[in-house]
């Protein structure tokens, strides 16, 4: 599984550097570096949605606040 | 004609509980490759002091410039500089180091402490002639520059920095030689040369300078030209115009933007890959496009570079941030400040709609605005700057 996080101007003053370094962290905790990999792109194109994040090219629009349940719901779920 | 240029830095530090510096550096390009250099000293410190080294440092760098003999400079400066009503005398001291055509180095010394040289970072004694005009004794040199050639110039607050405190005689002429030779092989700037050697002053005078203290730090170099691509054109159709004139610019190549590096990438047919390394920085993190040396965010770094550019032609006190971390604004200043020396901006104006959201603090005549900024910053840096727009 890929995801990708949105660190262009507009996705990174909406927070992603605080959604990347939650992801790092999340994915560490459950042991899922083998599973998953996490990678940066420019821009998405859909900076009013931001911050952007694609889980094998399916879009999610991600806050720093809703990392956590994007994790459970939306990355733990496909790769179980 | 060669393609060697002068790198010119200075910095000063004001006598304890003076607002105002009794030395003065005045820098007056003579042509696009001759340069006048004049670090005077006044006689005391404060008010007085600053007005004689100012108005010794003007006239001499406008005559001089104008092509005048440093006799008459000498002869002018004693016909004008008003007589102190305490010590009855009319006294500054004055360094000229004098750029011809990027060739020779003319350097006239009048009670100053002497012009260090350094020479592949090697201290080098240069011959020097005795002349007297109107009782003064001036020395002058003329030396054919090489490429390293760093000429440190320095008024006594320097050499007397720590007397009766750090050292006994202040800090003694070999030793700021053995300091400054090992601080040059480190490939400072010139104006990060003149802060590391008054900061080291500041030091021995436990931080409350018992006189002002300056250092004119003058560094030949090799030209080196730059490219830095901001942004994408506002006209989609001109992309391919623009990332062609901007990939064939000799020099280093640098690209700042998220969309904008996209279309760099397509045009080389390369891979655009982000790092998620934010190397303990705010800022976003660099990416890597095969065939560019720096590729970064767009306006949240360029307007962190510019902040840096700000704080390094005043006050220099950000450059341990950005000389040792490697963010991408990091990256940006040490490319632009140190290395380049002709610098062309190629700045898309096309708008961003993700940007024009009133809550974000980007929008777009912010970002044309950066450029102009920043190219006036590059300007005072002495380097020479080229715009152009798509």
């Amino acid at each position: 599984m890929k995801i990708t996080v949105c660190i262009g101007s507009s996705c990174h003053i909406k927070g992603s550097k605080s959604v990347v370094e939650q992801l790092q962290k999340l994915i560490a905790d459950n042991n899922l570096g083998s599973k998953v990999e996490l990678a940066g792109a420019f821009c998405m194109g859909k900076c009013q949605k931001g911050v952007c994040v694609t889980v094998d090219d399916i879009f999610y629009s991600v806050t720093p606040e809703t990392v956590e349940g994007f994790f459970e719901n939306d990355v733990l779920t496909k790769i179980q | 004609m060669n393609d060697l240029c002068a790198d010119i830095g200075w910095k000063s530090i004001n006598h304890i509980g003076e607002q105002l510096c009794g030395d003065h550096v005045e820098i007056v390009e003579q042509s696009d490759t001759s340069t006048v250099i004049v670090l005077a000293d006044g006689l005391g410190s404060g008010v007085k002091a600053s007005i004689l080294s100012t108005l010794t440092s003007k006239i001499i760098s406008t005559m001089m410039a104008a092509g005048l003999p440093i006799e008459e400079c000498v002869s002018t400066i004693a016909a004008t500089l008003p007589v102190c009503s305490v010590r009855g005398v009319a006294y500054s001291t004055f360094t000229i180091i004098h750029i011809i055509d990027n060739e020779n180095a003319e350097i006239i010394q009048y009670d100053n402490p002497h012009v260090i040289v350094l020479r592949d970072n090697v201290n080098y004694d240069y011959p020097k002639t005795e002349m007297n005009i109107d009782g003064k004794k001036i020395y002058k040199t003329l030396l054919r520059l090489k490429e390293n050639d760093i000429f440190i110039a320095m008024s006594d607050g320097c050499p007397h920095a720590g007397i009766g405190l750090s050292y006994n005689f202040g800090w003694k002429r070999e030793d700021i030689i053995a300091f400054m030779e090992t601080m040059s092989m480190t490939g400072l700037t010139a104006k990060n040369l003149s802060t590391v050697l008054i900061e080291e002053c500041d030091k021995l005078y436990g931080n409350e300078p018992g006189d002002d203290a300056t250092a004119c730090v003058v560094k030949i170099r090799k030209r080196e030209p730059m490219s830095l691509l901001f942004g994408p054109p506002s006209n989609r159709d001109d992309a391919n115009r623009m990332m062609s004139l901007f990939f064939s610019k000799e020099g280093k190549h640098i690209v700042c933007g998220g969309t904008t590096s996209s279309i760099a990438a397509d045009f080389l047919g390369k891979p655009l890959i982000p790092s998620l390394d934010f190397k303990n920085s705010d800022l976003p993190p660099t990416a890597t496009i095969e065939g560019v040396e720096l590729v970064t965010e767009g306006v949240i770094t360029i307007n962190r570079v510019l902040e840096y550019a700000k704080d390094y032609i005043g006050e220099n006190n950000l450059y341990e941030k950005w000389n040792f971390s490697s963010d991408g604004a990091s990256l940006i200043c040490q490319m632009l400040f140190e290395e380049a020396t002709d610098i062309n901006f190629f700045v898309g104006r096309a708008i961003n709609p993700a940007h024009q959201n009133p809550e974000l603090p980007i929008n777009f005549s912010i970002k044309m605005n950066l450029v102009e900024e920043l190219s006036e910053c590059l300007k005072k840096m002495g380097k020479r700057i080229k715009i152009s727009y798509f």
